[in-house]
């Protein structure tokens, strides 16, 4: 049987951010779609909206041609569209049939039967009788699926659905999908992984910022041009005068980094080793969430790994937190600026004092010292011309522009040496976004190094002087930055390599 | 079409007066309660709220149950503002009055200035420590420390029992499950002749101000309010996190601690089963209410010791059960919530959509 669905003029819009802005799209069955894009660009939005979970603020789902309301997932159960999210939702202490049988109305032997013939058809190999939490991640993946496949859908939407999986788990679930497509089950398939969409899927749609920036067979597509979609394809090549940084001092070199979180959903990272040159910029390329998140945070020092070499100034630094690194002149300045840099409900002086360390005096033997403070917030606002002089306002009455200009002036009014940033001009406008580059390319000027994590590929080419790129929490080797173009990035950033 | 927004600000007064608005609320919904039980609401709440605290006697009794209270949600205001839920603030109070009754029945026979303050201490210390048990399984094994710190108030409230039922048992008290009376210096000082007022009240007070102090004005509380507001952003700052929880916890149950010294020693003045009248449950209550600032804690728990005066007296002149005081919590709680909602989020009221007649 053939389905139809069709999204059309989809908007969703949050406070602060358009997720969805008037997305439309068709998908026919007896195909494999990809929603590509990067974290934030609205795909979970969109597929939130088709299960039910989230409710549109404009705009119309069709199934079939028939316009269908999607007020709750029940609904999107009631239309056979059924969704397989990236954390699990199952119980643990229950065994995998107890958990399938939750919420189906069916006799248990009735269930036990269709089950049984589910796995023989697409040769699952699952005890249904032992508990959840005795499972793999791929093996509770299946049950998730057959979850899905026992109340026929028409409709199967994975998100994400290989971040928890080995290779092999990987291969199988790729096998399986294709056997769903050829027995007329729609699949859509969201993923900002390159790879996988060339392998498995037909049809690929890139969205960035809440909007659908492309449609095409993967045929038509490549690693490369499918990186310049995501990321934007206006690549500019304006670049900062390269210096030779071969004789000036090391400041900062890490040797065989391993990390390896306890968090399934979190990036490992593998044998990273980098240097960094006085006066120097390295840029760290890459599509988010292959490692970014968690080398930002063992360099801030929020994430401690044990038996690490960082060597800053010569000094060993790895074990102390972002507070003791401080001491040392290092400055951070994290992508979440909304909720992590600063704290929206304090006060632009309070968000100051986050940047605390010895020599400033903000806190005399424990007591707050608001006055110190407060002056020196008032030297922040006019240093780095944000655009208010009431060190009382909340910070969440900044726009996120001045908001970024708080933060990168209340990490650089202490000269550190080294700084850190993540995405600092994620979603500015250009005004704010000039006048960030301009501030980094200075400090740069002054004989203090930087290091810029970013997914904007414009940004990385124009600032860098040295560019690396992470994929699956690797570093590839470190190039000047003369000698990328966006191309090379594009294939590193997919996974490719070059010579 | 009805759509829930939340609001960008909140106004400061209205955020301290919502409370004022709950409190209305709570007696307007009393009254009709009182109306279906069949009598004349404005009559019973005047029993309730009026009677109890018309006299000298009555405004002590407030003042002796709102000691502990206000105590007991000084101290919970120091978690819940970092985001730490210490729910077991009545194990901490039964706890910290086991440890300093022990140290009074120690002292049964002795006299002398020093034995007072020598209770007081080891009650505080005993509160903090049973306090520490839920603060270190979660900082080093991640447990829940809503789950501990609930279940650990039955394990103090059956210790409680064992020790008065048994080897802690007045052994000239006919095998009532009760210790000795404690000797004339082990008890708080009483204010007044013939009313109950003791010193404890002072203890609450030099609490309250130190908790303004180091809420507002040193870096622990810098600290403990940016942990509160945002745990990344704490993380991102270098604050020692798990310390935090940790000495949060320890204040808490120190504060729990003193209230149920301060009982023992006070108007009880020995041990028996029921030294807390659910003070540690209710005190949550007190917090909320007061919104976590010590002043407003101040006039919170006046209010809530109303309602367990009130009920009193409503037993005695209407014949309703005592519990009509729990109901009455119940009922600040819900409507401070409800307008808590009404605060943070506004309903729009929007008009049907074409597609949608």
């Amino acid at each position: 049987m053939n389905t139809k669905l069709k999204v059309s003029e989809i908007s969703k819009i949050y406070p602060g951010c358009i997720a969805n802005d008037k997305v439309s799209l068709e998908f026919g069955s007896g195909k494999i779609y990809a929603l590509l894009g990067e974290n934030g660009a609205g795909k979970s939005t969109l597929v939130k909206i088709l299960s039910g979970v989230v409710k549109p603020d404009e705009g119309e789902v069709f199934l079939n041609d028939e316009s269908i309301k999607l007020n709750s997932p029940l609904d999107a159960k009631k239309n056979n569209i059924g969704m397989v999210f990236q954390h699990f939702n199952l119980f643990e202490t229950l065994s995998v049939f107890e958990n399938l049988s939750i919420d189906i109305d069916k006799k248990d032997e009735e269930l036990r039967a269709l089950v049984n013939d589910i796995l023989k058809k697409y040769n699952f190999k699952i005890d249904l009788d032992i508990p959840v939490l005795n499972l793999s991640a791929g093996q509770k993946q299946k049950v998730e699926i057959i979850r899905c496949l026992i109340r026929n859908p028409k409709v199967l939407i994975m998100d994400e659905p290989t971040s928890v999986l080995t290779e092999q788990e990987t291969d199988d679930l790729f096998i399986s999908l294709k056997q769903f497509s050829k027995d007329g089950i729609l699949i859509i398939y969201i993923t900002h992984k390159l790879k996988e969409v060339l392998s498995l899927c037909d049809e690929v749609a890139v969205m960035r910022k809440g909007k659908v920036v492309s449609v095409s067979n993967t045929i038509d597509e490549k690693i490369e041009s499918l990186a310049n979609k995501m990321v934007g394809e206006n690549l500019n090549t304006i670049k900062k005068k390269i210096n030779n940084f071969k004789k000036s001092e090391e400041i900062l070199k890490i040797s065989n980094l391993n990390f390896t979180s306890d968090d399934p959903y979190e990036t490992n990272l593998n044998n990273l080793n980098l240097s960094l040159k006085k006066g120097e910029c390295l840029g760290i390329a890459g599509i988010s969430g292959n490692g970014q998140n968690e080398l930002f945070q063992i360099l801030s020092g929020e994430i401690i790994t044990e038996g690490t070499s960082i060597m800053f100034r010569n000094k060993e630094i790895g074990k102390l937190n972002p507070k003791e690194r401080r001491e040392y002149l290092m400055a951070f300045s994290p992508e979440d600026r909304i909720s992590q840099a600063a704290v929206p409900e304090l006060k632009i002086y309070e968000n100051v004092a986050l940047n605390n360390f010895k020599s400033s005096n903000f806190f005399e033997k424990g007591l707050v010292n608001e006055k110190k403070i407060k002056e020196h917030s008032k030297k922040i606002l006019s240093n780095f011309s944000v655009n208010t002089d009431n060190v009382e306002l909340k910070s969440q009455f900044l726009s996120g522009g001045n908001l970024q200009k708080l933060i990168i002036g209340r990490e650089l009014i202490t000269s550190p040496e080294l700084l850190v940033c993540f995405n600092p001009t994620w979603g500015l406008d250009v005004g704010a976004i000039n006048y960030i580059h301009e501030t980094l390319i200075q400090i740069n000027e002054q004989g203090k190094s930087s290091i810029l994590i970013s997914t904007d590929n414009d940004e990385l080419l124009k600032l860098s002087d040295r560019i690396c790129v992470i994929y699956k929490g690797k570093l590839s080797k470190i190039m000047n930055a003369d000698t990328v173009s966006a191309e090379k990035l594009g294939i590193l950033m997919g996974g490719g390599s070059i010579d | 079409m009805i759509k829930v927004e939340k609001r960008s600000d909140v106004s400061r007064s209205i955020y301290f007066l919502t409370p004022v608005l709950a409190i209305f609320l709570t007696l307007f919904g009393g009254g009709i309660i009182f109306f279906i039980l069949g009598f004349n609401p404005i009559e019973a709440l005047k029993f309730f709220f009026i009677t109890p605290i018309s006299d000298l006697y009555g405004l002590s009794e407030l003042l002796v149950k709102a000691t502990p209270l206000c105590l007991i949600a000084i101290g919970l205001s120091f978690c819940f503002k970092s985001n730490n839920w210490n729910i077991g603030a009545e194990g901490q109070l039964i706890f910290g009055g086991i440890v300093g009754g022990g140290v009074a029945l120690l002292f049964y026979n002795h006299d002398g200035f020093y034995v007072l303050p020598i209770i007081i201490l080891s009650g505080a210390i005993g509160g903090m420590l049973f306090a520490m048990i839920p603060a270190i399984l979660k900082t080093y094994f991640n447990t829940n420390e809503i789950l501990v710190s609930l279940m650990l108030v039955y394990v103090a409230k059956l210790l409680l029992d064992y020790l008065v039922v048994g080897p802690w048992s007045n052994p000239e008290g006919f095998n009532f499950p009760e210790t000795r009376q404690f000797s004339e210096s082990a008890r708080m000082p009483i204010l007044f002749d013939g009313l109950r007022i003791h010193a404890g009240i002072f203890i609450t007070l030099i609490t309250v101000f130190l908790s303004w102090l180091i809420l507002y004005k040193t870096y622990l509380g810098f600290q403990i309010k940016v942990s509160g507001l945002s745990l990344k952003t704490a993380k991102y700052a270098g604050f020692k996190g798990k310390t935090m929880i940790i000495i949060v916890f320890m204040i808490s149950g120190a504060c729990a601690g003193l209230a149920g010294v301060g009982e023992i020693t006070g108007p009880i003045g020995q041990l028996h089963r029921n030294i807390s009248p659910d003070y540690g449950f209710t005190a949550i209550i007190v917090a909320f209410l007061g919104r976590l600032n010590p002043i407003g804690i101040i006039f919170a728990s006046l209010i809530v010791a109303l309602t367990y005066l009130g009920a009193e007296t409503a037993q005695i002149f209407l014949q309703v059960p005592k519990y009509t005081g729990q109901v009455f919590q119940g009922m600040i709680l819900f409507f401070l919530l409800g307008s808590d909602y009404l605060l943070f989020f506004k309903i729009k009221f929007l008009g049907l959509k074409k597609n949608e007649l």
